[in-house]
């Protein structure tokens, strides 16, 4: 805040307090629940209202892990949205080149298209999706009880299953991303001048040498950007994991928060509060993670 | 040498290069210089590799390269946007090829810095790009092209993100590297100023063919046609219709609707007449206010620049630029007597081709 000795004493100095002041507010009003479900994770005996913990306790977050299945469901929920973010950024680096950079008569119509997938609401296309996927299941199913029998094959199918398995859902969340992270990707590629590939080209770079010591170093912040989005918004996914998962092995975090919350006994705001603060935590890690790169995705692309 | 042989390209059905010959000589900074969509960069490109050629030969030190890939040529290229790698340093930027070549990096180290201390880097080889001047940038971009020792180098259009002021220094700081590294250069633009401030050797291109080739004064003093005669020169050359009769045996007469009448000896040159252009460029015209001229002519616009003093006379609307050396008080709606240097001037047929100057017909 160098600046401030330039600005002449007095006439300026009130617009910056006022600004200052409504931006604290704002921070507040943004930082309070996130305080609250602090405190109440942290408190003996929460309770619905925000109160100061009388006792401090680490227990509720003990409880999460030792009697309940909270770690099984923090791996779950980070190897699936990991995966599907992973693959997300892997479809949307290749395919947003592709879609850079190719000249075709179908990429306009192809690119609103695939945005409808984000518009429509998913709770209007569960049935089909879960009919779908289902018959796939079934099919893939038989496919390996031709091989192995009884435990083994459902073993494998908690692994590669469409319906109660990792495949399935981690496809479906991937889809779900795809495409706002192919147009943020094609906007990115579109943005990153050609000239660095035939740079080159003309220093004898093979395909493989392009992409791998040109492209995707030039591409991160673009990747990083639509990944974080994927993360996210998979991260926050309650409906599909709900549909497509039974088995009590495979339950995601937000599940375990919803179970928790929907126990018939008394409602323990508690370990309720602590189970919400582990779940926010990995997003507030990738948005701070991925913050510097959104600022230059968004902000035009790769100046050198 | 780089020969370029009836050299041909199509887009589709489109033909963008229709039968190209080029010749540049070893040492030679060749400037391909034309209006936007002449084919220029399109030309180049072909000549780096990046663009197939259709038709034609081209021809490097005597090996037809028509089809050896484009690090195989021995050409190098600095685009347009320079293409520096963001995530590189400078060193690792002027050391990418040999670093693909998989050369042993205390090698690459020792080259990187030969190169640095031609271009005057080598304070500047730990940092990033963003962290550098347009014209250290500029610099970069040259040592990445000759770290590969190349017998050719390319340079699209490197200029024409610079503002006025350090595209000037480029183009002196160009010209000095030329001298220094004696390489052959192929240079693409679209401004003459830099072509007749840089080049050995000018190539006009115009619809996908050559204008003209030749030394920048050679252009500028005997230009073969209307479209070189009016792109090569800054204000351009003024063309006025003129007709062309011929009252006795042995005599030119031109004359023009502004009542510009000339007589001119026909030399025994076979000259056709009626419709024809004369090209006068604006320092060939002579000003005088009241006195005897060529022909007559009201001011419409006057540019006094103190050295020198711009006129715009005749029609509004198309009118004849004329420069007159120092400051000269005329005003809007003065009229002028104008003389027209007949050794100085051009004429073209209907069709844009030049048929001898006048002073030699």
């Amino acid at each position: 805040m160098t600046d401030f000795a330039l600005d002449k004493p007095g006439k300026s100095r009130r617009p910056d307090l006022l600004a200052y002041a409504t931006l604290s507010l704002i921070s507040a009003f943004c930082a309070v629940p996130f305080f609250w479900v602090l405190l109440a994770s942290l408190d003996g005996n929460a309770q619905l209202f925000l109160s100061w913990p009388r006792e401090w306790t680490l227990n509720n977050y003990v409880r999460v892990f030792a009697e309940e299945d909270g770690a099984r469901w923090v791996f779950n929920s980070l190897f699936v949205v990991g995966s599907a973010t992973l693959l997300v950024m892997v479809l949307a680096g290749l395919g947003g080149y592709a879609l850079s950079r190719t000249r075709a008569w179908w990429k306009q119509p192809f690119l609103y298209a695939i945005l409808l997938i984000r518009v429509l609401p998913p709770t209007a296309l569960v049935v089909p999706l879960y009919k779908i996927l289902l018959t796939l299941n079934n099919i893939e199913g038989n496919l390996v009880r031709i091989f192995v029998g009884g435990d083994t094959a459902r073993a494998i199918m908690r692994w590669i299953g469409f319906i109660d398995g990792y495949l399935g859902l981690i496809l479906v969340l991937a889809t779900m991303q795809l495409p706002l992270a192919l147009w943020i990707m094609k906007t990115f590629f579109d943005g990153l001048p050609r000239d660095y590939e035939e740079a080159a080209v003309m220093d004898g770079a093979t395909m493989l040498q392009r992409i791998r010591r040109v492209l995707i170093p030039l591409a991160l912040p673009g990747l990083a950007a639509a990944g974080l989005f994927a993360f996210i918004s998979a991260w926050g996914d309650f409906l599909l994991p709900l549909i497509l998962l039974s088995s009590p092995e495979l339950q995601t975090l937000p599940l375990g928060l919803f179970r928790a919350f929907l126990r018939v006994n008394t409602i323990d705001y508690g370990f309720l509060a602590a189970l919400a603060f582990i779940y926010l935590m990995p997003a507030v890690i990738a948005f701070g993670f991925a913050r510097r790169f959104l600022v230059q995705t968004f902000s035009g692309g790769v100046k050198g | 040498m780089i020969n370029l042989r009836n050299v041909r390209k199509f887009y589709g059905a489109l033909e963008v290069i229709k039968g190209v010959d080029i010749t540049v000589e070893d040492g030679e900074f060749a400037v391909f210089v034309g209006p936007s969509g002449c084919g220029k960069s399109t030309l180049l490109r072909m000549i780096a590799g990046l663009e197939g050629i259709d038709e034609g030969d081209l021809i490097l030190n005597g090996k037809r390269i028509n089809d050896v890939p484009p690090d195989k040529r021995g050409i190098a290229m600095v685009f347009q946007s320079y293409a520096l790698y963001p995530h590189m340093t400078v060193a690792e930027n002027i050391g990418f090829s040999l670093s693909l070549k998989k050369v042993p990096v205390a090698e690459i180290k020792r080259q990187v810095g030969d190169v640095a201390e031609i271009l005057q880097l080598t304070d500047y080889l730990d940092r990033r790009p963003a962290a550098l001047s347009g014209g250290q940038r500029q610099r970069v971009a040259i040592g990445r092209a000759i770290i590969k020792k190349p017998s050719l180098i390319l340079f699209d259009e490197p200029l024409s993100n610079l503002d006025s002021a350090l595209r000037v220094q480029m183009r002196a700081e160009l010209q000095r590297l030329h001298r220094e590294l004696k390489a052959t250069v192929v240079y693409v633009t679209h401004d003459q100023v830099e072509a007749m401030t840089m080049a050995d050797r000018i190539v006009v291109l115009n619809k996908g063919t050559v204008a003209q080739a030749g030394h920048p004064m050679d252009l500028y003093h005997s230009p073969d046609n209307e479209f070189v005669a009016t792109f090569i020169g800054s204000p351009k050359m003024n063309i006025l219709p003129v007709t062309l009769s011929r009252p006795d045996a042995g005599k030119l007469r031109l004359e023009n609707a502004d009542g510009l009448a000339i007589s001119l000896a026909d030399g025994g040159a076979n000259v056709a007449v009626g419709e024809a252009k004369l090209g006068i460029r604006p320092e060939h015209l002579k000003v005088s206010l009241g006195g005897q001229g060529d022909f007559s002519a009201e001011v419409v616009i006057v540019e006094r620049l103190g050295v020198e003093t711009y006129l715009a006379v005749g029609s509004p609307k198309d009118p004849i630029v004329v420069r007159a050396e120092g400051d000269l008080s005329i005003r809007p709606g003065d009229r002028v007597s104008l003389t027209v240097d007949l050794s100085a001037c051009h004429l073209f047929d209907s069709n844009g081709l030049v048929i001898r100057r006048p002073q030699t017909l």
